[in-house]
């Protein structure tokens, strides 16, 4: 039914993404499992995060995944995998397994009684959740900032010296 | 009160190590600051004497999986912080003047702090996760202070040698605690000390005897004695609080400790006592040997922790500690006028000494005062101790080690007499000049001095201090009046045997004939009596084998999610086979 | 055995975290890693919301899921980040030339 359905074209889309030569491929496919994503969250009934997860995943990560390839350049690269394939074959398949027969069957979903809403449940009994999140936001862009300072500097001084040499003139 | 002096002797020298780490690198505010720390620390540790009671005062819940952390004041971890901290202070003086000019100050008091604040915590904890975790810290500070000089090849070899050695015994000392929570549900050490009898007999020797591997080891006893001379590599007044005084004591401490749970084990007093007998004579005997200052007082203190096992084994806990308390004041009166010495003639090879004493009067009183000491002469305080060893083993134990530790005794009085006569006495062989002790190192010598003449004084407080914060222990303690009629009796034996030591050194020229014969006992001695391979062997494997894990190290991304993986596997396995 | 929908999705799931995981184990490439990562969180935001509607109470699935959602985002941006740094220093985006633990 409707959800054999978007559950198989989730992994198609998941199993492409990890296959395309080009990066850019890659990351229209994971654009792809992030929609499909949020259809699930909707149909299981939680309506807000399928909005958050298809304008961060499907929106943000991918805007970012763009920018930062057309930064860094778009070739394949041809080498074979480092780990052996049948070795990661075999791990990620005992893996399932095992996960398969300590899951699977999934337990009866129990009738809910009242339920309270969404922005009442994560901004008082998760709230502790969200603060972190503002300092986790907080420290990212710290970060990236750190990371980044280095090349920030290189196009200041490269800018700063290509002034010099004009003056020079 | 004791609550907030523990907290204190364990975190002033502990929040001194962070300063000295963090401060400008000027000399005189390192040194300072060293100073001012481990004396505060030495005055909360004596200020916790009078507190010392029978019950924990600090107790930390930390969970289901760590028991809690708790810390006991009882009489034998106070008088053990006092010694770590007094001790630990001076060393500091005296490295005012030992480590002028040196570099890196800072990390060396850092690490010196960081020792004692641990050393008074492994003493005062009665629980056994902490216990190894103090453990474990002064195992690490000992190795990073004998490789001080990172780059003498002797130091960094002899510091691993001395981590490897003890860090076996630290694993034994993991494996015990992790039995004990096993077997008893509990981590407190009062805990197992109470529930000892009800244990299944073989785990109780599985226990008893692992224990006594990890504390011969951490004591440098027989056959794990190697890696002490090897230690002498690092600056003097390290040697002298961490070699002589405290972490060597560690061992002790820890048989001392746990003896009322394993002196029902059948045959584990009588592998204490011959431990501490064979270690007492081959340590005097490498003693003589030895050509080099700084290891001729190390094979001694081998020697004398040799005493003090023999003493636990056969049942004289007071007679123990007291002479742990006389050993660490003398020994670290040796130890650092060893220093001043080696600081003044340049050298530790005690044949290019010699007639040092005309131009070094005070380290050559000082240092008669410890070698006396060590010797067992009356008045000072080594007299009192070794005696009181004596007198339990011939009440607690069979004659033969009595013999010989009676022997031994009378060897310790010939090397200490060898040691001063080729330093102090004689013809000036080496050259250049000499000078006598700084200030700062005279300071720190002559309280070590008073120290010994008049720590036998204290015998009386400190066995009823003993007597009543330890309740698993039974110990036979006594007034200081009955002390010295008994060892004046005792001494009756004892006395003529050191004396003919000290005779046999006097007249040892015309009695060379008679050495001669024993120059193949001497070059066994010198060779450490062939325990150096367990050593050697130890070291390389460990070397060979964390050389050859090296390689699981990729740095490669791929293999480390691969890694992670086998992880997932490994808990997905667990949980499989519990649910079936 | 009747595959309600919560046992066809945890069936999902799991493909998509042994996909996830194959992505991470055979990738060389830094910003495929990145993308293989990001499929791992997708899994784990559908494993949380699964279990949300199993207990009946969707809404603490779903702050679970946001919390998730908002370290993920981090977590992929400073990746970005690092992986142009690496491209900028070392010219090159393939993990083997990362590594200087060297013999």
């Amino acid at each position: 039914m409707l959800y054999m359905g978007l559950a198989v074209a989730m992994l198609f889309c998941a199993a492409m993404a990890i296959r395309a030569k080009h990066l850019l491929t890659s990351v229209l496919w994971l654009a792809g499992v992030s929609a499909l994503l949020s259809l699930i969250f909707y149909l299981l009934g939680a309506k807000q995060i399928a909005v958050i997860e298809l304008s961060v995943g499907a929106g943000l990560i991918t805007v970012l995944m763009v920018f930062a390839i057309s930064v860094v350049g778009d070739q394949p690269i041809e080498a074979r995998s480092i780990i052996p394939l049948p070795v990661a074959i075999v791990l990620i398949a005992a893996a399932f397994i095992m996960l398969l027969i300590l899951t699977i069957p999934a337990p009866a979903p129990i009738p809910g009684g009242e339920v309270t809403s969404f922005a009442e449940v994560l901004w008082q009994d998760r709230g502790l959740d969200v603060l972190v999140q503002v300092l986790l936001i907080f420290s990212g862009v710290l970060g990236v900032l750190g990371v980044l300072a280095h090349r920030i500097q290189l196009t200041r001084r490269s800018a700063g010296q290509s002034a010099i040499k004009e003056a020079g003139k | 009160m004791a609550t907030w002096l523990i907290i204190l002797v364990i975190g002033v020298p502990w929040l001194g190590a962070l300063i000295e780490i963090i401060m400008p690198r000027r000399p005189t505010i390192q040194h300072g600051v060293a100073v001012l720390f481990s004396a505060a620390g030495a005055i909360c540790a004596l200020a916790l004497l009078p507190d010392a009671g029978a019950s924990d005062v600090i107790s930390l819940q930390v969970g289901a999986a760590f028991g809690a952390f708790t810390f006991r004041p009882d009489g034998l971890g106070v008088f053990l912080a006092a010694i770590a901290t007094v001790i630990g202070s001076l060393a500091v003086v005296f490295s005012i003047d030992y480590m002028k000019g040196e570099t890196h100050l800072g990390r060396y008091y850092a690490l010196v702090l960081l020792f004692i604040g641990a050393m008074a915590g492994l003493v005062l904890t009665n629980s056994l996760l902490l216990l190894f975790f103090f453990w474990e810290i002064t195992a690490l500070c000992s190795y990073a202070l004998i490789s001080f000089e990172s780059d003498n090849p002797d130091a960094v070899r002899g510091g691993i040698k001395a981590l490897v050695m003890t860090q076996i015994g630290g694993v034994g000392l993991m494996a015990g605690a992790l039995a004990i929570y096993a077997l008893t549900g509990s981590y407190q050490i009062s805990d197992f000390l109470a529930g000892a009898s009800g244990l299944p007999g073989s785990a109780l020797g599985l226990l008893a005897f692992g224990f006594l591997i990890a504390a011969a080891a951490k004591s440098a006893q027989v056959p794990f004695h190697t890696w002490l001379p090897g230690a002498m590599e690092a600056p003097t007044p390290i040697s002298a609080l961490i070699h002589a005084a405290t972490m060597v004591n560690a061992g002790v401490y820890l048989l001392a400790r746990f003896f009322p749970a394993f002196e029902a084990v059948p045959g584990w007093k009588t592998t204490v006592m011959a431990v501490g007998v064979v270690t007492a004579l081959l340590g005097a005997l490498m003693a003589i040997s030895a050509n080099d200052l700084k290891r001729t007082l190390a094979y001694s203190t081998v020697s004398q922790l040799g005493y003090m096992v023999y003493a636990i084994g056969v049942g004289g806990l007071f007679a123990s500690q007291f002479h742990l308390l006389s050993h660490a004041v003398f020994k670290a009166l040796l130890f650092l006028g060893a220093g001043a010495v080696i600081h003044a003639a340049g050298t530790r090879d005690m044949r290019e000494m010699g007639g040092l004493g005309r131009s070094m009067p005070l380290t050559r009183v000082v240092f008669i005062v410890g070698a006396l000491a060590l010797a067992g002469l009356p008045i000072f305080n080594g007299y009192f101790s070794k005696d009181l060893i004596l007198e339990s083993g011939l009440t607690g134990g069979p004659l033969w080690a009595y013999a010989v530790m009676l022997f031994g005794a009378g060897l310790t009085a010939f090397y200490s007499f060898r040691m001063v006569t080729l330093v102090f006495y004689g013809e000036r062989h080496g050259t250049g000049h000499v000078h006598d002790a700084g200030p700062a190192m005279a300071v720190a010598l002559v309280p070590l001095a008073v120290g010994t003449l008049s720590t036998w004084l204290l015998a009386g407080p400190f066995g009823h201090l003993l007597e009543s914060t330890l309740p698993y222990h039974e110990m036979h303690v006594l007034a200081l009046g009955e002390l010295v009629t008994d060892v004046l009796k005792g001494s009756i034996v004892v006395l003529p045997v050191v004396l003919a030591g000290l005779l046999a050194w006097g007249l040892h020229k015309p009695l060379a004939g008679l050495g001669r014969a024993f120059t193949w006992l001497m070059r066994a001695a010198a060779a450490d009596f062939g325990f150096e391979w367990i050593n050697s062997a130890v070291v390389n494997a460990v070397g060979s084998a964390a050389g050859a894990l090296r390689r699981t190290q990729t740095g490669l991304l791929n293999w480390n999610v691969a890694g992670m993986v086998f992880g997932l596997l490994a808990i997905l396995l667990v949980l499989l086979l519990r649910a079936s | 055995m009747t595959l309600s929908a919560p046992t066809i999705l945890l069936i999902c799931v799991l493909g998509l975290l042994g996909i996830g995981l194959y992505g991470m184990l055979i990738t060389r490439n830094l910003i495929k890693l990145v993308i293989a990562l990001q499929i791992l969180v997708k899994t784990a935001l559908l494993a949380l919301v699964i279990a949300g509607n199993i207990i009946g109470q969707i809404n603490l699935g779903q702050s679970l899921a946001v919390t998730v959602l908002a370290a993920d985002t981090v977590v992929a941006v400073i990746g970005l980040a690092l992986a142009v740094q690496v491209r900028q220093q070392l010219g090159t985006l393939d993990v083997s030339d990362l590594s200087t633990l060297r013999e």
